[in-house]
């Protein structure tokens, strides 16, 4: 199997390909208005911002890189880098794995498909509606559904969402619990893979396995890591769900102060607005990094048919 | 046309992919394996459901019952909550699902458009910096939105756009969601080239490539992105809770908090009732949506 | 480091727009009734009960002033405030503003609120209990009227006493002591059904601030520094740390649970505690997310301390000092505090009216839960008004309350946490200086 460069694609089939500069300009032209009126704007003026003590009630005073010193010496900060990362690393393969499985069961060859699907996809729907937070509570509430369960087995449970050793974990289950989005990827992934491949190798009596491996791997790779670079950005913002399930504080005890909700309080609650996007230039710098990772990797294993 | 992109599928294939298969001979307990799925595909919906299930029967609930039982069995059954959440405000319900209606169309035509033709430039053009556009539109995805709303705010207040659905729908035709164009892009790449280069044969300029050969062949990112569309902005509550201030104006998110009050006591009978009357239209909306994910290269090139 | 000024507002940073935030007192329009006809927005948070109370309230007002025109926008409490630091921000906050008394310092001393001192002529302020008045001030200034007051309470569920055979205590005179007993009987009684009490301190500003009056203390000083004496809160905290311990209150997890479940699923909804604190005003909701017997208690006493109940004010109005019509909205808050056509409709839902005269009127025909609070307002001798909480000092509450779990969960030790609170505390105020 030729695996074809990533950056194949991005720079071009070779340097004698004629640029292309006028009409790339016209299928860019609503995204280059968008970036110059809608985009560049506040995100120049929260890196300006970044520098500067800013309480949002008051004009913004420059401070220099004071907010950057800060970011030395604050433990909560530094904490909520252990606690994204915790659930970056964690929660991303988990989710990404399990969606990939069940679209591949899914995909095709079984009845009533169509129900399955929406089924495994409702949980997504709920997003960030206020009723995830009760939701949450009655399962993992100590007189929740999974302590009822676990009763059954004979194993005493505990308060998952109230005790900071296992908040987190249920952050995560959530994540993992909400995996409808990269699944409805997957499938439409699966579904742009040309059938005369599989026709191509069930004439050659290759195994469902082999043909996962040599044909629906391979071939899905461009949206496997679409996913994996998505799903990594997102689940480094992720705010909502902490934010509901924790009501705001991150807590019990910081367990579940995610990034961006630290970022929040920081910028809405303490009226710190100067830090929160010093805070925000740091995190995107870190995500930078990783989808700057991602891409490098990337050519060693995605396979492009351009 | 679709006849010749099949035909140049065909021929160009296994050149590009190549996949060499050996033969091995097939499992044959098909019906066995049929039912062990299902089976486990029931199981798992189940866990998946349940709470999605507790939250319907739930809203049926008087309100001191609910949060006492973790069960699906309904004992008393208080419709009532329905009635009281809708009627819960100065305008009933129906009026905030119709405001989130206007902008999620909105935000799916914007971002269907906009976001398809930047990605097309980006997946089949040749132009100047294009790597480093790119990585500046991912970039943009890159900061989390509570430092960027104030700024925006500030924006919009100057072109008087506060308190209309503008800042919620234009910024959507001007492809800001950089996430759906680089979907777009992933799909468009795992379309063969060679139909481009059949079509531009044929005498086919970029626009009719974009709209006749790209377009057709990447419904279900489309379909992809229409859901996603959907779904995000109907749940979206940060937004629009700061460019919609006035009532008449609230969209689902806004009314479904407002139900809210952590001093007050919360009418939660009446805010699950509306929670789940609110699921239904992105539901739906994914049920019917989800078959033309199925379309596509698949059903094109598989005679 | 030297600070310069570079921004006119943040919008010259990269945009290039009209300078904003650049307000001080008075910024806003002349305090002048104006003949055309004028458009006021008011904002506040709460339930679907109370945007409906106040939408009628408003249709009062308008019959009675027609040219004036009032736009409401309603939020819920976190979004709220998200909303109007992001609308004050950017010069277009709303006319009329709901406070809250962690927020006035915030935004009075950063000059976004209006001198009512200013408005005095359209804005009556004379029936207002003179005490809660003073709550609205800041550094002098008066930014704020207050609507409603709550007194802190000790909330004990009658139905669970009753079934454990264990008599409601008199609380004129019970001590902490008194208290941890009574807890440890109700708990041993139960066999463990129930625990006597949940946590009734060291989590939140209110029960903070009690302790800390009942030792001649308080959170914070007239000058708006942290007083706290970090020993009183390890005081606090090994007492109930000690509670826990002997099952006489709810574990930590369980008052994290309480905590998230707000009134309606906390634990004393639930029944899970035979007593719990509260406000008073938190009464009528608390009996019925419950459905139980619930009774207002004294909370307990300190032996030889200092009275530590006070009124708090549960909520104010403001108006931004970015109006153009100060006027007008001077007018709209008086009717609504002072007059009766608009108490009528309100009634207790803002908390015990402030306005003594409406209070008495509205007094006269309330629920039986309105009632309970109203009786035990009446009947407890309010200390002095704590002073408010100070600018950079409206994190408080989920400050103490991630030290408390902290402490509660055992990952921390109190005296080491005691000091870290009240040092990060005074830290966020004297960055706000």
């Amino acid at each position: 199997m030729s695996a074809t460069s990533e950056l194949r694609g991005l720079r071009g089939r070779g340097a004698t390909a004629k640029k292309e500069n006028k009409a790339a300009f016209w299928f860019l032209l609503p995204w280059f208005l968008g970036l110059l009126a809608v985009t560049l704007g506040p995100m120049a003026a929260s890196l300006a911002l970044s520098f500067t003590d800013y309480n949002l009630l008051q004009n913004a005073e420059f401070t220099g890189l004071d907010n950057f010193t800060r970011m030395w010496g604050d433990q909560r900060l530094h904490s909520s880098l252990g606690v994204t990362f915790t659930y970056v690393f964690v929660s991303v393969p988990l989710q990404l794995a399990m969606a990939l499985g069940l679209a591949l069961l899914l995909d095709r060859g079984l009845r009533g498909l169509a129900l399955y699907r929406s089924a495994f996809y409702l949980p997504s729907l709920l997003g960030a509606s206020v009723a995830i937070a009760i939701l949450w509570r009655t399962v993992f509430g100590t007189d929740g559904l999974f302590n009822q369960g676990l009763g059954l087995i004979g194993i005493e449970g505990r308060g998952w969402i109230s005790e900071p050793e296992t908040a987190l974990g249920t952050l995560i289950t959530l994540n993992v619990w909400t995996f409808g989005s990269p699944m409805v990827i997957f499938l439409a992934g699966l579904r742009q893979i040309p059938r005369m491949y599989y026709e191509a190798a069930n004439v050659d009596g290759a195994s469902k396995w082999r043909q996962f491996r040599s044909v629906t791997l391979p071939l899905l790779t461009p949206i496997i890591f679409f996913n994996l670079v998505l799903q990594i950005i997102h689940a480094f913002q992720s705010f909502t769900q902490a934010y509901i399930v924790s009501g705001g504080t991150g807590g019990p005890a910081d367990s579940t102060l995610f990034y961006t909700l630290y970022l929040y309080q920081r910028g809405f609650g303490n009226f710190d607005m100067g830090y929160a996007s010093a805070m925000a230039w740091l995190l995107l710098l870190i995500i930078g990094a990783f989808t700057a990772v991602n891409f490098w990797a990337s050519k060693y294993w995605v396979f492009y048919n351009d | 046309m679709t006849d010749t992109l099949a035909q140049t599928t065909d021929t160009a294939a296994p050149g590009t992919s190549g996949p060499r298969l050996r033969s091995r001979p097939r499992g044959g307990n098909r019906p066995v394996r049929s039912i062990l799925k299902h089976a486990l595909l029931i199981l798992c919906a189940l866990v998946m459901l349940y709470p999605v299930l507790w939250m319907i029967v739930s809203s049926l609930r008087p309100e001191d019952v609910i949060f006492r039982d973790p069960s699906l069995i309904l004992r008393d059954l208080e419709a009532g909550n329905y009635a009281e959440g809708w009627n819960a405000f100065a305008n009933p319900f129906s009026h905030f699902l119709i405001n989130s209606g206007i902008v999620v169309l909105g935000a799916i035509i914007g971002n269907l458009i906009a976001c398809s033709m930047a990605a097309y430039a980006f997946a089949r053009l040749e132009f100047s910096g294009k790597r480093l556009w790119f990585a500046i539109m991912l970039l943009t995805i890159m900061l989390p939105i509570h430092v960027i709303i104030v700024p925006q705010y500030v924006l919009f207040s100057q072109f008087g756009w506060v308190n209309t659905f503008l800042p919620l729908i234009v910024p959507k035709f001007l492809a800001t969601d950089a996430f759906f164009v680089f979907l777009m892009v992933q799909f468009i790449r795992g379309i063969p080239i060679e139909l481009d280069e059949a079509a531009r044969i044929d005498g086919a300029g970029h626009p009719r490539i974009y709209f006749q050969v790209i377009l057709p062949l990447m419904v279900p990112a489309l379909a992809t992105t229409a859901i996603f569309t959907f779904i995000w902005t109907w749940n979206d509550f940060f937004s629009q809770l700061i460019y919609l201030t006035d009532p008449d104006l609230y969209t689902v998110p806004l009314a479904l908090r407002a139900f809210v009050d952590a001093q007050a006591g919360t009418n939660w009978g009446a805010a699950l009732a509306m929670s789940v009357l609110s699921l239904l239209p992105i539901f739906l909306a994914f049920l019917f949506g989800q078959k033309f994910l199925l379309r596509g290269i698949a059903t094109t090139g598989g005679k | 480091m030297e600070r310069r000024l570079i921004f006119r507002g943040l919008g010259a940073s990269a945009v290039a727009l009209p300078g904003l935030a650049a307000c001080g007192t008075g910024g806003g329009a002349d305090v002048e009734l104006s003949d055309e006809d004028v458009t006021l927005r008011m904002t506040w948070w709460g339930s679907d009960l109370r945007h409906g109370l106040t939408q009628e309230a408003i249709e009062a007002f308008q019959k009675e002033h027609p040219n004036i025109t009032v736009k409401t926008e309603f939020k819920d409490w976190t979004g709220y405030w998200d909303a109007l630091a992001t609308t004050t921000a950017a010069n277009d906050s709303p006319d009329v503003i709901q406070m809250d008394e962690q927020y006035l310092a915030s935004y009075g001393e950063r000059g976004t609120l209006l001198d009512l001192a200013d408005a005095e002529e359209y804005l009556d302020t004379s029936k207002i209990d003179e005490s809660l008045m003073d709550s609205g001030k800041v550094g002098g200034t008066q930014y704020a009227v207050p609507i409603g007051a709550g007194v802190l309470t000790l909330v004990a569920n009658a139905d669970l006493f009753a079934q454990y055979g264990v008599e409601l205590p008199d609380d004129s005179a019970w001590t902490w002591e008194d208290y941890a007993a009574l807890a440890a009987e109700l708990t041993e009684k139960s066999g463990g059904a129930i625990s006597g009490s949940g946590v009734t301190g060291g989590f939140d500003h209110g029960s903070v601030r009690y302790w800390a009056r009942q030792n001649g203390s308080d959170l914070f000083t007239e000058g708006g520094d942290v007083a706290l004496d970090p020993a009183l809160l390890v005081e606090q905290w090994e007492f109930f740390l000690g509670l826990m311990e002997s099952g006489a209150v709810e574990s930590a997890a369980a008052m994290v649970e309480s905590i998230n479940g707000g009134v309606d699923s906390g634990n004393i909804a639930t029944g899970k505690v035979a007593m719990g604190n509260a406000y008073n005003t938190m009464i009528s909701a608390l009996r019925n997310a419950s459905g139980a017997d619930l009774r207002l208690l004294r909370p307990p006493l300190k032996e030889g301390g200092d009275e530590g109940l006070y009124f708090k004010p549960s909520m104010y109005w403001s108006i931004s000092s970015q109006s153009e019509h100060p006027a007008e909205a001077a007018l709209l808050i008086d009717f609504l505090v002072n007059s009766e056509a608009a108490a009528d409709i309100l009634k207790t839902e803002r908390g015990i009216p402030a306005n003594t005269a409406i209070r008495e009127r509205v007094s006269a025909d309330l629920e039986e839960g309105d009632q309970l609070a109203l009786d035990y307002m009446n009947s407890i001798e309010p200390g002095p008004v704590s002073p408010v909480t100070p600018n950079g000092g409206s994190n408080v509450d989920p400050m103490i309350q991630r030290y408390a779990q902290e402490v509660y969960f055992g990952e921390r030790e109190p005296a080491e946490a005691a000091e870290a609170f009240v040092a990060e505390l005074q830290g966020e105020i004297d960055a706000a200086k």
